[in-house]
């Protein structure tokens, strides 16, 4: 039986914000984009752990992009999802789709 | 706002750069930077620094949980063995020894107790790893052992740490408080288990393990 890999929570969010933001994937837009869908004010160190998680799952890339003077002439480090990350996400979403199917507290009806 | 204020702390950027573990620490502090500049506070800036430190911290150890159990273990090892280590010599004979041997096993069969008493708890993690070999306990027992032999110089190099005792100016005894003590003994447990353990083969193992 094949390994799988699952994510965890943060993980997923993050690798979800990472295919959402397509080629402008950084620390800094991430975060605001787990405030404004997510609702959660997450830290930078916990959103680089992830990513570093991540990167080691090899579910994402990794690549520098120019310095810039408003970073004080620190490079911004893009990220980017692989195939392998699309198929965690997805294997991610079908098992929890399964757990969450058949729950009548879950689906709005009274058990 | 000042010049001062209108800058991240210096401090907090240097204590990101070297007391955070991680690959993307310049990232990290870019992105930092630019939130600053932004608009966020110093106090918000200390306390993401404070974060990242704490968050990365816990990933090695996650990473390496093995060499910290073995330095753990081996922290424990004083208070388990008590008198043990005392009597260790006395195992050996070392009275009918020639010398140097005799010497030999009276000053070191203490602290190879201490080195070896610890070592079934790193094989276990290491075996729980799927990164056992025997090379990295023979080494790292050894490392250990040295390690702890060094320890014994102490006074030599830091001659400062010795006080005379209350009663007999002659005698003087080693000062260093306890959370000290036990802080240099973790570490010299942890080092050993790290250069011990530290191969190409092995470190991918560990690795491996902490990918899956």
């Amino acid at each position: 039986m094949q390994k799988r890999t699952f994510l965890g929570e943060m993980e997923l969010m993050v690798l979800l914000a990472v295919v959402r933001l397509g080629d402008e994937a950084y620390g800094v837009p991430i975060s605001q984009e787990l405030l404004n869908l997510a609702g959660r004010e997450v830290a930078f160190g916990s959103i680089y752990a992830a990513l570093d998680r991540l990167e080691q799952k090899r579910f994402v890339t990794s690549l520098l992009g120019d310095p810039t003077p408003e970073r004080g002439g620190r490079a911004k480090r893009y990220f980017r999802v692989t195939p392998a990350g699309v198929r965690a996400v997805k294997m991610t979403r079908t098992a929890l789709t399964n757990l969450w199917s058949g729950i009548p507290l879950m689906e709005g009806r009274r058990s | 706002m000042s010049r001062g204020e209108s800058n991240p702390p210096r401090s907090a950027i240097w204590l990101l750069r070297h007391a955070c573990p991680g690959s993307h620490n310049p990232a990290l502090t870019g992105d930092l930077v630019e939130e600053f500049h932004e608009g966020r506070s110093r106090g918000w800036f200390w306390k993401q620094v404070l974060i990242a430190i704490a968050v990365g911290l816990l990933g090695e150890i996650r990473q390496h949980w093995p060499h910290f159990s073995y330095a753990i273990a081996g922290m424990a090892m004083p208070a388990f063995l008590g008198k043990t280590i005392e009597v260790a010599p006395a195992f050996f004979h070392w009275w009918v020894l020639p010398w140097p041997w005799s010497q030999l096993v009276l000053e070191w069969s203490p602290d190879a107790l201490l080195a070896l008493a610890a070592l079934p708890v790193l094989a276990a993690a290491l075996v729980i790893n799927g990164a056992f070999r025997w090379v990295s306990l023979l080494r790292t027992g050894m490392i250990c052992l040295a390690l702890i032999r060094l320890e014994h110089y102490l006074p030599d190099v830091l001659p400062w740490l010795l006080h005379p005792m209350a009663g007999n100016p002659h005698l003087r005894i080693l000062i260093i408080p306890p959370a000290f003590a036990m802080l240099l003994f973790f570490s010299t447990f942890l080092v050993s288990a790290w250069l011990g353990c530290l191969s190409p083969r092995h470190a991918n193992a560990l690795e491996g393990q902490a990918k899956s």
